[in-house]
């Protein structure tokens, strides 16, 4: 067993069974997903909380990543890939035909594993999904600039060289500009596809900070591969095994009482 | 041995040899090219030779060596030749430039070196640079004034000489500005109203009224050239005033008037310096001058320009299609055989030979696109064609096709290579699939988009055979871009530097005289391409800079 400190966790568990619908992110209703003839997600069902940090966990191709990629649909992406099951947001199905993708998008943005900056300078990175939705105002422009990069934990760094570009920053400050551009045009859920896993331990350890200070404003999807990131920044925590949803309970709870035997192996390091 | 083999080294030999061939044999070519087109500026030394043939006969020669060769003797004694006494296995034989075709009929003979007595580089012989007729090789004796014979020697006759051709040349520049851009306007402008007078007519809405308001519009333009064509006149007779009495080979005095003569060079006593002032001025002349009798003097400006306007207007046509055909084939169409057969088609497409392109060109944009056209909004000048006949748009659109195929496959080649995560994160944003190809994956396939674009323009420059059909002449009177409303002649014909390589080097009635003409030529063609591809890689590079995440 991992010993991990808990004390600057909070304790108060939520019934993540019964969770009322206003304390609902999301709601996952039943998901299926297959890739051609291979099927990755077996009917998964399960409620993120709001405004709090939740985290899918399992072994490579438990189907964790791609489970965050339906909550933003970016598996749309990918032509043989075939959904069956519902994702609730505000009571609505996100897959439902009259859905529009792009809107949905700007409610549910997501940073991916490795930065990917776009080849501009600093500024225009965060101001481009401001500029999609056609806000072309200078001062409203730099106020939300300087808005998400605070809130990336990158202002200080970034202030005096907005307009260089953005591929002079390192690795780690790179991840957080795109983290300041998912948050620049405010969503209400934010998927971070193991945001870490191409970073140093410093980097990670400001990354994991701020995560923690995210879910002030926004309910955080996080899928990685690190327990001990996962328990030290989640309240929630999903064990993912072979496609289907394990176990999920607050993180407390799955790390030190897991109720399954898989979970139990794998938190215990004996797979994964 | 077998070790030798092993360690590979043969290998890398035979790759860094067939290298350095290929480097070899461009260089060589470049350089072959440059030396003999660029040394045809350089003034070469003026000789006269006295010359005994074996009967007997006595005669002198002024000129410049061209060319020499060595014959072997057999050849000439089963020419004919008689020889006193066997000059040995081989003669050698100078092909001289004389010049004053007018008065010995060629202006090129070959001479053999048994029949020179001597040779000298006589300091007062000049070279005059004609307007007509090529060069003239004399030794001058006096000028003449307005009819006045100016008592001068030496050094004065000679400054006297200069002063007045440059007071000629530069009334005749004047003349000719007047002819080519007032007079030309005005005949312009006279055609104009022809045209509009005939279109009022087929509108069947001629009335006296507006007949009358035409007929006054053609009168005043009549008076305005008589005006014109006084002063013309007065410039000519006033260029025509002096002349010069030279005395040439056979020992004649000849007079020549100063407005046929450009230019005046004493060679053979021009400092170093002063030769290498010639040479560029005669390189600048050749760029920046309009081309004089049948092409084979003169310069080629008017080629250059039709050259670089053409390819310009192929590039702007060719760039946005080829873009939007790639980004349809690569970004939208659905992967599956019918896709890929286009794609097929696309890339054989650049196989087809440049000439049927000519050919479909020729049907179909000069004849029914432009006759189409001409029948729509040129009616008026019908049966005379407008758009109908060859000309610069033609010319632009007929290699836009052919160099599609180059920029469809360097731009598709450019969009697979923008990684994916570039397009999620623009897509995650918020944005649709066409925001994220106008502003994150166009943005940075554009340096591939340029690389098609050089090879474009690298196969258009170069392209002569389908242009002789669609639009390019020996000679355009007239440049596609003049002071004339609406400015842009896309109508007209055009001269090519590579149709002119061509008409000058097997067209031309001299051929001799044009022969370095030919390697100037070919090697300002190449210069023009090279400076069209720089532009283009540097502006490339400028963009990869900018957009340098691919390289990561």
């Amino acid at each position: 067993m991992i010993s991990i400190d808990r004390s600057n966790m909070q304790t108060d568990t939520v019934d993540l069974a019964n969770l009322p619908s206003q304390d609902t992110a999301l709601e996952i209703r039943n998901l299926d997903l297959r890739y051609g003839e291979k099927q990755a997600l077996f009917d998964v069902s399960m409620k993120i909380p709001k405004k709090q940090v939740t985290a899918f966990i399992g072994p490579s191709g438990c189907g964790k990543s791609t489970l965050l990629r339906c909550i933003n649909r970016m598996n749309d992406l990918v032509d043989t890939c075939k959904i069956d099951g519902e994702i609730l947001l505000h009571g609505q199905n996100i897959y439902d035909k009259k859905v529009d993708v792009a809107a949905l998008r700007r409610n549910v943005g997501m940073v991916f594993q490795r930065p990917n900056p776009f080849p501009k300078s600093i500024y225009e990175n965060v101001v481009y999904g401001l500029r999609l939705q056609g806000l072309n105002n200078r001062r409203d422009l730099d106020e939300a600039a300087e808005r998400s990069l605070r809130g990336a934990a990158i202002w200080d760094e970034v202030k005096d060289r907005l307009h260089d570009n953005a591929f002079g920053l390192s690795g780690g400050q790179q991840q957080r500009l795109v983290i300041a551009r998912a948050i620049a045009i405010e969503p209400e859920v934010l998927l971070l596809d193991e945001p870490t896993s191409a970073l140093d331990p410093i980097s990670t350890l400001t990354i994991e900070e701020l995560i923690t200070e995210l879910k002030q404003k926004y309910t955080v999807v996080i899928v990685t591969h690190n327990m001990q990131q996962a328990a030290r920044v989640s309240d929630q925590t999903a064990f993912m095994y072979m496609g289907e949803l394990v176990e999920y309970a607050d993180t407390n709870t799955i790390f030190t009482t897991p109720k399954k035997r898989k979970t139990e192996d794998y938190i215990t390091g004996r797979y994964g | 041995m077998g070790k030798w083999f092993k360690s590979g080294s043969p290998w890398i030999w035979m790759t860094g040899g067939a290298v350095s061939i290929s480097l070899i044999a461009v260089l060589g070519l470049l350089l072959l090219i440059a030396w003999r087109g660029l040394s045809y500026f350089w003034p070469a030394d003026v000789y006269q030779w006295e010359l005994q043939d074996q009967q007997g006969n006595k005669s002198t020669l002024i000129g410049e060596i061209y060319d020499r060769e060595e014959v072997p003797t057999e050849r000439l004694i089963s020419a004919g030749h008689k020889f006193n006494q066997h000059p040995g296995e081989f003669v050698t034989r100078y092909l001289v430039k004389t010049g004053n075709r007018e008065f010995v009929g060629l202006d090129f003979r070959w001479i053999l070196a048994t029949d020179i007595v001597s040779r000298s580089t006589p300091e007062d012989v000049a070279k005059f640079e004609r307007t007509k007729n090529g060069n003239f090789y004399g030794f001058p004796i006096a000028v003449i004034e307005d009819g006045q014979r100016l008592a001068l020697e030496g050094g004065a006759l000679e400054t006297s000489l200069i002063d007045h051709i440059n007071r000629a040349v530069e009334i005749s520049n004047e003349a000719l500005a007047l002819q080519k851009s007032d007079i030309g306007s005005i005949n312009y402008e006279i055609e104009r109203l022809r045209l509009k007078e005939r279109k009022y007519e087929l509108e069947n809405s001629l009335t006296a009224e507006r007949k009358a308001e035409i007929a006054a519009g053609i009168a005043k333009l009549n008076q305005d050239y008589l005006v014109l064509e006084k002063s013309l006149f007065a410039l000519r007779d006033k260029a025509a005033r002096d002349s010069v009495i030279i005395r040439d080979m056979r020992g004649e005095e000849v007079t020549l008037k100063l407005d046929t003569i450009l230019d005046v060079n004493y060679v053979n006593h021009m400092s170093f310096i002063g030769k290498i002032g010639h040479w560029f001025t005669g390189l600048g002349r050749f760029v920046s001058h309009d081309p004089r009798e049948a092409n084979t003097e003169g310069g080629v400006f008017p080629a250059i320009f039709g050259t670089v306007f053409m390819v310009m207007l192929m590039a702007v046509i060719v760039t946005p299609f080829g873009v939007v055909a790639a980004i349809y084939l690569h970004e939208y169409a659905k992967k599956g055989p019918i896709t890929k057969m286009i794609r097929i088609a696309v890339i054989n497409l650049a196989g087809v030979p440049s000439i049927v392109y000519g050919v479909f060109g020729l049907g179909f944009f000069v004849y029914m696109l432009g006759g189409s056209l001409d029948q729509l909004f040129y009616p008026e000048a019908l049966p005379a064609p407008t758009f109908g006949s060859p000309g610069v748009i033609w010319s632009a659109l007929t290699l836009a096709i052919l160099t599609l195929p180059v920029v469809i496959v360097s731009t598709e080649e450019g969009l697979s290579r923008i990684p994916s995560a570039v397009r999620q994160g623009s897509l995650a944003l918020g944005a649709t699939k066409a925001e994220t190809l106008w502003r994150i994956v166009i943005p940075m396939a554009s340096p591939a988009i340029m690389t098609g674009l050089i090879l474009a323009v690298a196969r258009a420059a170069g392209e002569v055979a389908p242009l002789m059909l669609v639009g390019v002449v020996k000679l355009a009177p007239t440049l596609p871009i003049d002071m004339n409303f609406p400015f842009v002649h896309l109508e007209r014909k055009f001269m090519h530097l590579g149709f002119h390589i061509y008409d000058v080097g097997f067209q031309s009635p001299n051929v001799e005289a044009a022969r370095p003409l030919v390697y100037a030529t070919s090697f300002l063609l190449v210069s023009v391409i090279v400076a069209l591809n720089l532009t283009a890689i540097s502006v490339r590079n400028h963009l990869r800079e900018k957009f340098r995440s691919l390289e990561h």
